[in-house]
Protein backbone atom coordinates (compact mmCIF):
# COMPACT_ATOMS: atom_id res chain seq x y z
CA UNK A 1 0.00 0.00 0.00
CA UNK A 2 1.23 3.51 -0.81
CA UNK A 3 0.77 6.45 1.54
CA UNK A 4 1.32 10.20 1.70
CA UNK A 5 2.45 10.35 5.31
CA UNK A 6 5.83 11.90 4.56
CA UNK A 7 4.30 14.67 2.44
CA UNK A 8 1.55 15.35 4.97
CA UNK A 9 4.10 15.54 7.77
CA UNK A 10 6.31 17.87 5.76
CA UNK A 11 3.34 20.18 5.08
CA UNK A 12 2.84 20.55 8.81
CA UNK A 13 6.58 20.52 9.65
CA UNK A 14 6.02 17.54 11.88
CA UNK A 15 8.78 15.11 12.77
CA UNK A 16 8.11 11.36 12.95
CA UNK A 17 8.32 11.70 16.73
CA UNK A 18 5.66 14.42 16.74
CA UNK A 19 3.30 12.30 14.63
CA UNK A 20 4.02 9.26 16.82
CA UNK A 21 3.05 11.28 19.90
CA UNK A 22 -0.16 12.45 18.21
CA UNK A 23 -1.04 8.84 17.42
CA UNK A 24 0.18 7.38 20.71
CA UNK A 25 2.53 4.92 18.99
CA UNK A 26 6.31 4.55 18.74
CA UNK A 27 8.36 6.56 16.27
CA UNK A 28 9.48 3.26 14.82
CA UNK A 29 5.86 2.46 13.95
CA UNK A 30 5.47 5.74 12.09
CA UNK A 31 8.68 5.05 10.19
CA UNK A 32 7.57 1.50 9.30
CA UNK A 33 4.18 2.73 8.02
CA UNK A 34 5.68 5.68 6.16
CA UNK A 35 8.27 3.52 4.36
CA UNK A 36 5.62 0.94 3.44
CA UNK A 37 7.15 -1.85 5.56
CA UNK A 38 3.99 -2.15 7.65
CA UNK A 39 0.35 -1.63 6.73
CA UNK A 40 -1.61 -0.21 9.67
CA UNK A 41 -4.79 -1.82 10.97
CA UNK A 42 -8.11 -0.16 10.13
CA UNK A 43 -8.44 1.51 13.59
CA UNK A 44 -4.91 2.97 13.29
CA UNK A 45 -5.57 4.08 9.71
CA UNK A 46 -8.71 5.90 10.93
CA UNK A 47 -6.67 7.49 13.72
CA UNK A 48 -4.02 8.67 11.23
CA UNK A 49 -6.76 10.12 9.01
CA UNK A 50 -8.28 11.90 12.01
CA UNK A 51 -4.94 13.44 13.03
CA UNK A 52 -4.49 14.91 9.54
CA UNK A 53 -8.18 15.81 9.18
CA UNK A 54 -8.46 13.75 6.00
CA UNK A 55 -10.13 10.52 4.89
CA UNK A 56 -8.23 7.22 4.77
CA UNK A 57 -8.43 7.23 0.95
CA UNK A 58 -6.74 10.63 0.85
CA UNK A 59 -3.74 9.21 2.71
CA UNK A 60 -3.52 5.56 1.66
CA UNK A 61 -3.88 4.06 -1.81
CA UNK A 62 -3.28 0.70 -3.47
CA UNK A 63 0.12 -0.01 -5.09
CA UNK B 1 28.52 6.47 23.46
CA UNK B 2 30.50 5.19 26.48
CA UNK B 3 31.10 1.43 26.54
CA UNK B 4 29.12 0.88 29.75
CA UNK B 5 25.99 2.33 28.11
CA UNK B 6 26.07 -0.21 25.27
CA UNK B 7 23.83 -3.28 25.79
CA UNK B 8 26.32 -5.39 23.80
CA UNK B 9 29.05 -4.67 26.37
CA UNK B 10 26.99 -6.15 29.22
CA UNK B 11 25.64 -9.03 27.11
CA UNK B 12 29.23 -9.86 26.17
CA UNK B 13 30.19 -9.62 29.85
CA UNK B 14 27.52 -12.15 30.82
CA UNK B 15 28.55 -14.61 28.09
CA UNK B 16 32.25 -14.20 28.93
CA UNK B 17 31.60 -14.70 32.67
CA UNK B 18 29.47 -17.79 32.00
CA UNK B 19 32.16 -19.17 29.68
CA UNK B 20 34.93 -18.65 32.23
CA UNK B 21 32.86 -20.10 35.10
CA UNK B 22 31.88 -23.13 32.97
CA UNK B 23 35.53 -23.71 32.03
CA UNK B 24 36.55 -23.51 35.71
CA UNK B 25 33.81 -26.01 36.61
CA UNK B 26 34.68 -28.44 33.79
CA UNK B 27 38.36 -28.43 34.83
CA UNK B 28 37.31 -28.86 38.50
CA UNK B 29 39.17 -25.68 39.41
CA UNK B 30 36.09 -24.63 41.44
CA UNK B 31 33.37 -26.58 43.24
CA UNK B 32 29.65 -26.56 42.41
CA UNK B 33 28.79 -24.15 45.28
CA UNK B 34 31.49 -21.66 44.25
CA UNK B 35 30.36 -22.03 40.64
CA UNK B 36 26.77 -21.29 41.61
CA UNK B 37 27.75 -18.20 43.65
CA UNK B 38 29.88 -16.90 40.76
CA UNK B 39 26.99 -17.51 38.33
CA UNK B 40 24.68 -15.44 40.55
CA UNK B 41 27.20 -12.59 40.51
CA UNK B 42 27.59 -12.93 36.74
CA UNK B 43 23.79 -12.74 36.41
CA UNK B 44 23.81 -9.38 38.24
CA UNK B 45 25.13 -7.91 34.98
CA UNK B 46 21.56 -8.30 33.72
CA UNK B 47 20.66 -5.15 35.68
CA UNK B 48 23.02 -2.80 33.79
CA UNK B 49 22.23 -4.72 30.57
CA UNK B 50 18.52 -4.00 31.09
CA UNK B 51 19.15 -0.34 31.89
CA UNK B 52 21.37 0.09 28.83
CA UNK B 53 18.80 -1.68 26.60
CA UNK B 54 15.93 0.46 27.88
CA UNK B 55 17.98 3.65 27.39
CA UNK B 56 18.82 2.61 23.83
CA UNK B 57 15.20 1.74 23.04
CA UNK B 58 14.10 5.07 24.52
CA UNK B 59 16.60 6.97 22.35
CA UNK B 60 15.45 5.23 19.16
CA UNK B 61 11.75 5.65 19.89
CA UNK B 62 11.06 1.92 20.42
CA UNK B 63 10.10 2.07 24.09
CA UNK B 64 6.53 1.54 25.23
CA UNK B 65 5.16 1.15 28.80
CA UNK B 66 4.47 -2.53 28.00
CA UNK B 67 8.17 -3.07 27.15
CA UNK B 68 9.20 -1.54 30.49
CA UNK B 69 6.80 -3.88 32.35
CA UNK B 70 7.96 -6.86 30.28
CA UNK B 71 11.62 -6.11 31.04
CA UNK B 72 11.02 -5.82 34.79
CA UNK B 73 9.01 -9.06 34.92
CA UNK B 74 11.53 -10.93 32.79
CA UNK B 75 14.38 -9.70 34.99
CA UNK B 76 12.62 -11.00 38.11
CA UNK B 77 11.88 -14.35 36.46
CA UNK B 78 15.52 -14.66 35.33
CA UNK B 79 16.77 -14.21 38.88
CA UNK B 80 14.14 -16.68 40.09
CA UNK B 81 15.37 -19.15 37.47
CA UNK B 82 19.01 -18.82 38.51
CA UNK B 83 18.10 -19.17 42.16
CA UNK B 84 15.72 -22.10 41.55
CA UNK B 85 18.21 -23.89 39.31
CA UNK B 86 21.07 -23.41 41.78
CA UNK B 87 19.03 -24.66 44.73
CA UNK B 88 17.64 -27.63 42.75
CA UNK B 89 21.07 -28.74 41.49
CA UNK B 90 22.65 -28.31 44.93
CA UNK B 91 19.94 -30.37 46.65
CA UNK B 92 19.90 -33.05 43.92
CA UNK B 93 23.70 -33.45 44.19
CA UNK B 94 23.68 -33.81 47.97
CA UNK B 95 20.44 -35.54 48.91
CA UNK B 96 19.08 -38.92 47.80
CA UNK B 97 15.62 -37.87 46.55
CA UNK B 98 12.47 -39.96 46.10
CA UNK B 99 10.43 -39.71 42.89
CA UNK B 100 7.99 -37.19 44.34
CA UNK B 101 10.80 -35.12 45.87
CA UNK B 102 12.64 -35.06 42.53
CA UNK B 103 9.41 -33.90 40.87
CA UNK B 104 9.05 -31.06 43.37
CA UNK B 105 12.73 -30.09 43.04
CA UNK B 106 12.36 -29.97 39.24
CA UNK B 107 9.59 -27.39 39.72
CA UNK B 108 12.09 -24.89 41.24
CA UNK B 109 13.60 -23.82 37.88
CA UNK B 110 10.40 -24.65 35.94
CA UNK B 111 8.13 -22.17 37.77
CA UNK B 112 10.33 -19.13 36.88
CA UNK B 113 10.45 -20.36 33.24
CA UNK B 114 6.64 -20.49 33.27
CA UNK B 115 6.89 -16.93 34.63
CA UNK B 116 8.99 -15.95 31.61
CA UNK B 117 6.44 -17.49 29.21
CA UNK B 118 3.61 -15.71 31.07
CA UNK B 119 5.61 -12.45 30.83
CA UNK B 120 5.88 -12.85 27.06
CA UNK B 121 2.16 -13.61 26.76
CA UNK B 122 1.29 -10.56 28.90
CA UNK B 123 3.49 -8.39 26.70
CA UNK B 124 1.54 -9.38 23.60
CA UNK B 125 -1.71 -8.59 25.43
CA UNK B 126 -0.53 -5.30 26.97
CA UNK B 127 1.42 -3.84 24.02
CA UNK B 128 -0.76 -1.05 22.66
CA UNK B 129 1.54 -0.31 19.72
CA UNK B 130 0.39 -2.67 16.99
CA UNK B 131 3.65 -2.53 15.04
CA UNK B 132 5.76 -3.45 18.08
CA UNK B 133 3.25 -6.23 18.85
CA UNK B 134 3.50 -7.45 15.26
CA UNK B 135 7.30 -7.54 15.55
CA UNK B 136 7.17 -9.47 18.83
CA UNK B 137 4.81 -12.04 17.26
CA UNK B 138 7.04 -12.40 14.20
CA UNK B 139 10.10 -12.86 16.44
CA UNK B 140 8.21 -15.51 18.49
CA UNK B 141 7.32 -17.35 15.29
CA UNK B 142 10.94 -17.18 14.18
CA UNK B 143 11.95 -18.70 17.53
CA UNK B 144 9.30 -21.39 17.15
CA UNK B 145 10.60 -22.18 13.66
CA UNK B 146 14.12 -22.50 15.07
CA UNK B 147 12.95 -24.89 17.83
CA UNK B 148 10.92 -27.07 15.43
CA UNK B 149 13.68 -27.20 12.81
CA UNK B 150 16.58 -27.87 15.19
CA UNK B 151 14.51 -30.16 17.45
CA UNK B 152 13.26 -32.34 14.58
CA UNK B 153 16.65 -32.45 12.87
CA UNK B 154 18.49 -33.24 16.11
CA UNK B 155 15.85 -35.84 17.06
CA UNK B 156 16.40 -37.84 13.88
CA UNK B 157 20.19 -37.51 14.17
CA UNK B 158 19.78 -38.87 17.70
CA UNK B 159 17.57 -41.73 16.47
CA UNK B 160 20.29 -42.79 14.05
CA UNK B 161 22.94 -42.36 16.77
CA UNK B 162 24.83 -39.59 14.97
CA UNK B 163 24.65 -37.13 17.88
CA UNK B 164 24.40 -37.53 21.67
CA UNK B 165 21.12 -37.10 23.57
CA UNK B 166 20.26 -33.61 24.78
CA UNK B 167 17.72 -32.69 27.44
CA UNK B 168 14.32 -31.37 26.46
CA UNK B 169 14.61 -28.21 28.59
CA UNK B 170 16.82 -26.84 25.81
CA UNK B 171 13.63 -25.99 23.86
CA UNK B 172 13.06 -22.77 25.82
CA UNK B 173 16.60 -21.33 25.48
CA UNK B 174 16.65 -22.28 21.77
CA UNK B 175 13.25 -20.61 21.27
CA UNK B 176 14.43 -17.49 23.14
CA UNK B 177 17.65 -17.37 21.11
CA UNK B 178 15.65 -17.79 17.90
CA UNK B 179 13.38 -14.97 19.02
CA UNK B 180 16.42 -12.77 19.71
CA UNK B 181 17.82 -13.56 16.27
CA UNK B 182 14.47 -12.70 14.73
CA UNK B 183 14.44 -9.32 16.50
CA UNK B 184 18.03 -8.69 15.37
CA UNK B 185 17.09 -9.51 11.77
CA UNK B 186 14.15 -7.10 11.86
CA UNK B 187 16.27 -4.38 13.52
CA UNK B 188 18.80 -4.83 10.72
CA UNK B 189 16.03 -4.48 8.13
CA UNK B 190 14.88 -1.29 9.92
CA UNK B 191 18.39 0.09 9.77
CA UNK B 192 18.62 -0.67 6.05
CA UNK B 193 15.33 1.16 5.58
CA UNK B 194 16.82 4.20 7.26
CA UNK B 195 15.34 3.74 10.74
CA UNK B 196 17.05 3.20 14.10
CA UNK B 197 19.02 6.42 13.98
CA UNK B 198 16.80 8.16 16.49
CA UNK B 199 16.14 10.96 14.01
CA UNK B 200 12.61 12.13 13.54
CA UNK B 201 13.06 12.94 9.88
Amino acid sequence: MKNRLKVLRAERSWSQQKLAEELGVSRQSVNAIETGRYDPSLPLAFQIAEVFGLTIEEIFSRD
Amino acid sequence: MPLYRRPGFWAGGIFAAFGIISALRITDAIGSTTGFILMVFAMLQIIPLTRASLAKQRSTGHLSPAIVRYTRRFLLASFGYMLGLGIAVTIANRVDLSGLESFLIALLPVIPVLGMIWTMARYLIEEGDEFLRHRAIMASLFGLGAVLTLGTFWGFLETFEVVPHIWAWWVFPVWAMGMGLGQCGMALADRRAGDGSGEGA
